[in-house]
């Protein structure tokens, strides 16, 4: 009996969710007779069933609504606004009492009798106010917001044309299966890290890839089943619209687009309170009354737009009214009164950055506290919502015409890609979505300075402040100097930026997230954890906590100050601004800053020094080197100034950059070295200027992207998690898929003996890895974690197969 | 009566952990340190793929860990959800409580009063039954006192 009732209860709820909307839809077009058979096939179902349960007063009110229905259909009554009403405050009746049903209450309150005869005095058409006046108390009280049991059944309301074949499960049922293939995960990643030091097993690992592939499949759909239809959340919308317009006399139609947008189930919750509360604001504050819009020339129902798009790993939900408009003018000036702003910033910000400011604590333009919205609780807190969950939201808005508020969030909260970084030689992991950037701060165009107690580095112009993972930490910080230290620029959900100095970069990873023990959230720097490859547990840092501890996000915004733009417009005035930097002679150089298009950093690995002149591979361009040493590096990393005169490029290897400065002494011109323009004075320092037009006209190559060779790798686990991303840095496109001519080949020497013994043509130069580190008898083979060996051994091949 | 024990030294003293709070006891792994945590927290380790949070019995309960040897293995349990590994000086055996935990005239002292719910008596002689939630919910007493 218990599961009949439970099913009873989810089924009544399902209904309720489609039929509300349905039911507004059918108000403004009554002629619908679709609509009107959903509604009426609703509350048949409903006085079906509680019949046989006996929930008599449900029986006696959904019988009502029937009867109103079955006239309309029949042709008997005509759907007026008022039987709509009536037949809502049924709709809402029959929920209230499906939820104490399933609570086990008993649902005491009277007054089904009016619900009931507000229906039936419309029959013959007075207008009886009392009528009115017996379901307007309830209406006010029921809106859907404060209604969400409604919306709780975890089961996307598959499309009335295409029936799909569902089943209803218990949620708690669905997340222990989903925490169950987590932990697969993690388990097939501990076994791959073991197996890998073994070393190859065929017996091993061809079911072990199997395995693999099954558990990614099955990972996918099971993140698939938390996903769910964002309709779920919309379809509440309609009614919310209608209510909230009804009660503020205001005429509002609502589009709603993007429907079948899949999120998470948790994120499908966890928005859908800032979703009502800015639909509340539109139409509160938004939407103009009728009178007033047709005065501005507008229609006089009002348009609200909700529209869903998924762009790779984000939704961006859209929130569109045609309503008068934010006002930059109003929302500056209170902006200012409450203190968030000075008037000296209101005036030097964009009208888009004020608008902005409506997310700030505090704000509230309404002149009016109506019950609908200014209640206290603002946007801000729509904002910290979001940003809890790793979105953004963002507003847009032209005064008289309309305002567009654009929510992004991120499709799961599950698993998330991480950087994995160093801090006094241990690993934490930070959620991928915020990084911005990573830089090798050795080089001064960082700018690192300590005012008072505050780190700053200079990013893209502008000063931004940094902080030092360690003592974010309260770790011992490393022997690096500062100098040494990589800098990842964070971008917070607000657009704010700051700098987190890290001794080292270690990883990409797609993690699954891990809870953290009360004990250890309580540091409140931490977002959980995650299990690295190798096994080892990496703690994810929770970085919008960061940053709001260290104080550096509410009036970031604030300190971000743009550093004077009229540099900037000197600089391509006057073309007399140059890069300083020490070569690898440890000449001081100057260059011209025009042509410097970046400062690259480069593993050695991704040098090809076996040409005349040496190249290397930059974000796949292959650029030809200048300035470069002789002899091997004594480091792992080199720097290079990649020039570019617009159409070809170069790379010149430098030691050191030292600083962006201003040429302001006279150009002397020397003609004993013809790549020297000019030698000036800087400083107390005499300067060569080295002459672009002669670099270029030497060494300038147009960058050949697209010849970033191609190597072909075997098959397997090994390959592709280990050798892949070796060859990928450097510089090399990897397949494993037939069918593609490749450059070059790689081939373990086993099976190439084997191929070798069928005469089998071999398209292109093959380099054979061996497993043992010593070389058996006049093997030209490779040693398989020889890295050095094997990149030689592939530019030989490649240059010997005929310089492809 | 009747309820199986973990029996473990912690500071010195032989303690008792209920059996069916325990999951396993497991060899130590490396523990990754988690910077900013209270002194008990010793680290998060990992298990068969699951994350575990290594407490230090002893810190928790307020005694300097320094003074007593460490058994290279842990107790794991699972309190709200999180799962923890537990160290103790060392872990004995499992044992049969005679008795109901029972209260002592004078108490246990004030430190071991707070983490445990009374005396056993077992074939090895008396124990502290220790109060797992207690235990592991050491941060605001002791962070207050910190």
């Amino acid at each position: 009996m218990d599961d009949l009732l439970a099913d009873f209860v989810a089924e009544t709820r399902e209904m309720l969710e489609a039929s509300s909307g349905e039911i507004v839809a059918w108000e403004a077009d009554p002629t619908d007779r679709a609509r009107l058979d959903t509604i009426f096939r609703f509350v048949h179902t409903v006085k079906g069933n509680c019949g046989f349960f006996d929930y008599p007063r449900l029986a006696a009110l959904s019988h009502a609504a029937e009867d109103a229905l079955a006239d309309c259909r029949a042709g008997r009554r005509e759907p007026d606004s008022k039987l709509v009403t009536g037949v809502l405050a049924i709709i809402d009746r029959i929920a209230a009492m499906v939820d104490a049903i399933e609570a086990d209450e008993e649902f005491d309150t009277g007054g089904d009798e009016e619900l009931i005869a507000a229906l039936a005095e419309g029959d013959d058409g007075t207008d009886d106010p009392s009528a009115t006046q017996a379901e307007q108390p309830y209406l006010s009280q029921t809106d859907v917001q404060d209604n969400p049991e409604q919306d709780k059944t975890a089961h996307s309301r598959s499309d009335t044309a295409v029936a799909q074949r569902s089943i209803r499960l218990p949620v708690d049922l669905l997340d222990r299966v989903m925490s169950g293939v987590s932990d697969m995960v993690l388990a097939r990643n501990d076994l791959a890290h073991r197996l890998r030091q073994a070393g190859t097993q065929p017996m091993i690992d061809g079911p072990f890839e199997r395995l693999t592939s099954i558990l990614n499949d099955v990972r996918d759909a099971i993140t698939r089943m938390r996903m769910q239809r964002i309709e779920t959340l919309f379809a509440a919308f309609p009614r919310l619209v209608r209510d909230l317009s009804q009660t503020l006399d205001k005429q509002v139609t609502i589009d709603l687009e993007g429907g079948d947008v899949e999120l998470d189930r948790e994120m499908i919750e966890m928005i859908r309170d800032p979703l009502i509360h800015i639909i509340r604001n539109s139409i509160d504050h938004g939407i103009e009354p009728p009178s007033e819009r047709k005065a501005a020339g507008k229609r006089k129902t009002g348009s609200l737009s909700i529209a869903a798009r998924q762009a790779g790993n984000t939704i961006s939900i859209v929130v569109s009214d045609d309503g008068r408009g934010l006002c930059p003018d109003k929302i500056g000036k209170k902006a200012v009164a409450m203190g968030l702003i000075t008037e000296g910033e209101r005036e030097g910000m964009a009208l888009n950055d004020i608008l902005q400011t409506i997310f700030q604590p505090g704000f509230s333009t309404a002149e009016t506290v109506s019950n609908i919205s200014g209640r206290g609780v603002g946007l801000d807190v729509v904002r910290q919502n979001l940003e809890r969950v790793g979105g953004t939201i963002s507003v847009k808005s032209t005064n008289g015409i309309g305002t567009l508020f654009t929510l992004q969030i991120p499709l799961t909260l599950s698993i998330i890609t991480g950087l994995n970084v160093v801090a006094s030689g241990q690993r934490f992991s930070i959620p991928q979505s915020y990084v911005e950037e990573i830089i090798h701060s050795s080089s001064r165009v960082l700018d690192f300075t300590t005012v008072g107690e505050t780190g700053l580095v200079t990013f893209r112009g502008n000063r931004v402040p940094c902080l030092k993972l360690s003592e974010v930490l309260e770790l011992p910080s490393s022997d690096l100097a500062d100098d040494d230290l990589t800098m990842v620029m964070l971008k917070l959900a607000n657009g704010d930026l700051f700098a987190l100095a890290v001794d080292d970069i270690h990883s990409h990873s797609d993690i699954v997230v891990k809870p953290l023990a009360p004990a250890v959230m309580q540091a409140g720097i931490y977002a959980g954890s995650s299990l690295l490859d190798d096994g080892m547990p990496v703690l994810l840092l929770d970085i919008t906590s960061i940053a709001a501890q260290s104080n550096i996000v509410s009036d970031l915004s604030r300190r971000l100050h743009a550093v004077p733009e009229e540099d900037e417009g000197n600089e391509v005035k006057d073309h007399s601004r140059a890069m300083l930097f020490t070569d690898f002679v440890g000449r001081r150089r100057a260059i011209r800053l025009d042509l410097v298009k970046r400062i690259e950093t480069v593993q050695t690995s991704a040098l090809d020094r076996s040409g005349i002149t040496p190249r290397v591979v930059i974000d796949g361009a292959i650029l030809p080197i200048i300035g470069l040493p002789d002899g091997p590096f004594e480091r792992e990393k080199l720097r290079f100034l990649r020039l570019s005169d617009g159409d070809s490029q170069l790379a010149y290897a430098i030691r050191e950059v030292v600083e962006a400065a201003e040429l302001s002494g006279s150009l002397t011109p020397v003609n004993d070295d013809p790549l020297v323009e000019a030698v000036t004075l800087l400083g107390d320092e005499t300067i060569s200027l080295l002459d672009g037009h002669e670099l270029f006209a030497r060494y300038g190559e147009m960058p050949t992207e697209s010849s970033k060779p191609l190597c072909r790798l075997p098959q397997g686990e090994w390959s592709r998690t280990i050798l892949a991303p070796l060859l990928t840095n450097a510089g090399y496109e990897v397949t494993s898929e037939p069918g593609i001519q490749e450059d070059v080949a790689i081939w373990f020497d086993d099976e190439y003996e084997a191929a070798a013994a069928i005469e089998m043509d071999f398209a292109a130069p093959v380099v054979r890895l061996r497993e043992t580190p010593e070389a058996p008898e006049n093997s030209p083979t490779i040693y398989r974690y020889d890295r050095e060996g094997l990149l030689a051994a592939l530019n030989s091949a490649r240059h010997a197969g005929g310089q492809r | 009566m009747n309820t199986l024990l973990v029996m473990a030294q912690i500071a010195g003293r032989r303690c008792a952990i209920e059996a069916p709070h325990v999951d396993m006891v497991i060899e130590m792994g490396a523990i990754t340190p988690v910077p900013r945590t209270p002194d008990f927290v010793s680290g998060i380790t990992a298990v068969r793929s699951q994350t575990l949070t290594v407490i230090d019995a002893r810190l928790a309960i307020g005694f300097d860990p320094g003074a007593f040897a460490m058994d290279h293995r842990a107790i794991v349990a699972t309190h709200e959800r999180s799962a923890y590994a537990i160290r103790v000086d060392a872990i004995e055996d499992i044992c049969t409580a005679v008795s109901d935990p029972d209260q002592v005239p004078g108490g246990f002292g004030e430190a071991w009063a707070r983490v445990s719910s009374g005396l056993v008596e077992t074939r090895v002689g008396p124990a502290l039954l220790l109060n797992l939630e207690s235990l592991l919910k050491a941060p605001e007493p002791f962070g207050a006192a910190a």
